[in-house]
């Protein structure tokens, strides 16, 4: 089977953050900062990323901003000839500091908001970011660096989308991300808490739909849905092994973020192992790459070129088995424990929720 | 929304711009995104820099392709730039 060259780069630099937000992806077991690779490390690995055709780097974290080597990272990311998009809380950000990365040619930065209104922003970070946030928003716009506003949507912070999108315009974002919450890491265990109700993942579905039509041509609207309530899985990363690279801080390679909680995978580092061969040849990206290794019903199923049999992640955090069909799927004989999430969340009041931890110091 | 007119100047927005690297072919890079160029698509991309309007990139693809019959040319350009323009691309000064 050929190999197709990955595009996309997600570097995670640091597991380090200022904030704790309840729904965050990184792993629930996190890498210390004595572990994270050294600047010349990350550069390496640009530069191996660009030779195997990738064109996108994602400078990602916990908060890419805990780095003091940030400008740095990003200057040896473009002489490697890669797009570089920060994705940032902006916690950290100086303005001499944003004129420092617009200077050695940022391509464009992914601002989060938690809500429209601060105290629910703040409560869902852990942390007093949301007037920072706005006030950092005005600054890049300064600069004319293209800004993504991304806003992470739950139960708790639905009724407010309308106000979230207002707030986006009124910061002239160039596009705008609504991420529906995708269970994995410390959302999992928060699940009970952010996932929405049906008529509030419905309502959403309209107010986007409405936004996306108003807006288009001044800002581009990408939408991520909360799988629970579709009727087949998402086609997550594009397939596995399929498009995306990603790179944790201490320098061992995934296929996504969420892929060190499948049992039995051996991750090689880029610090022993080249990145294409990682790529290329080493077993865990080959483990669900392609069809081979589908069970039915994915395996006779004519969605299985659009959605791969949905997440390996997910099919083992319901099903136990990252071989599964993705339980999201209503095709999947697992089904039911989706739908009985779903259920209970229709029927149930607010559950308490566990902050993000930061990684441990050694 | 603005629409497209052959007095419209297109102009790459900023995060969008042509990728240095031949080896994944012509790409459009854009804010967590590529776009896949074919055809001329890189060489209308290429002569959106807010001074040339339409009607000038028109007239340049008609000089550089003789072969091809001018108004297919005007209508495929406006096409594909207000395609551009849509996915929030180009702005039209």
């Amino acid at each position: 089977m050929t190999v197709p060259a990955p595009l996309s780069l997600i570097a995670e630099v640091t597991h380090r953050c200022p904030l704790h937000c309840v729904y965050c992806s990184n792993p629930l077991e996190m890498q210390a900062r004595e572990c994270e690779l050294p600047t010349e490390a990350w550069t390496k690995v640009f530069n191996s990323a660009a030779e195997l055709g990738v064109l996108q780097l994602h400078l990602t974290g916990g908060e890419p901003l805990a780095r003091p080597d940030l400008t740095a990272l990003v200057t040896a990311g473009r002489k490697a000839e890669l797009y570089v998009n920060l994705i940032t809380s902006g916690i950290g950000l100086s303005e001499e500091r944003l004129a420092g990365l617009v200077g050695v040619g940022l391509d464009h930065i992914q601002l989060s908001f938690q809500d429209a209104q601060e105290d629910a922003a703040n409560e869902i970070a852990g942390a007093r970011a949301h007037a920072r946030k706005l006030a950092l928003a005005r600054e890049i716009k300064k600069h004319r660096l293209a800004l993504t506003v991304n806003l992470v949507v739950h139960r708790q912070n639905l009724s407010r989308l309308e106000e979230m999108i207002a707030m986006a315009e009124e910061l002239a974002a160039d596009r705008l991300e609504i991420a529906h919450v995708q269970y994995y890491g410390w959302a999992l265990r928060n699940r009970d808490a952010l996932l929405p109700t049906r008529a509030q993942w419905e309502r959403s579905l309209e107010v986007i739909t409405a936004a996306r039509e108003r807006l288009k041509g001044s800002m581009r609207v990408d939408f991520v849905g909360p799988d629970y309530y579709a009727r087949y899985p998402k086609a997550c990363m594009g397939g596995w092994g399929q498009s995306v690279v990603l790179i944790d801080p201490a320098g061992r390679a995934l296929p996504c973020h969420a892929a060190a909680v499948i049992p039995g995978l051996r991750f090689d580092n880029v610090q022993q192992r080249g990145l294409r061969w990682i790529w290329e040849q080493s077993s865990a990206f080959q483990k669900f790459r392609g069809e081979d290794w589908m069970p039915e019903p994915c395996k006779s199923c004519d969605r299985r070129t659009l959605d791969f049999g949905g997440c390996r992640c997910q099919a083992m955090l319901l099903a136990g088995d990252a071989a599964a069909t993705d339980p999201v799927c209503t095709l999947s004989p697992m089904h039911g424990i989706v739908e009985a999430a779903v259920e209970s969340v229709n029927g149930n009041a607010r559950a308490d929720w566990v902050y993000r931890i930061d990684p441990p110091s050694a | 929304m603005s629409r497209i007119s052959a007095a419209s100047h297109p102009k790459l927005r900023p995060g969008c711009r042509l990728s240095e690297s031949a080896q994944q072919g012509e790409i459009l890079l854009i804010p967590e995104g590529i776009l896949r160029l074919v055809g001329p698509g890189r060489k209308i991309v290429e002569r959106c820099d807010g001074q040339r309007t339409v009607d000038d990139i028109v007239r340049e693809l008609t000089t550089e392709f003789p072969a091809v019959e001018p108004g297919r040319i005007e209508t495929e350009v406006t096409t594909f730039l207000d395609r551009l323009h849509q996915k929030g691309v180009i702005d039209l000064e």
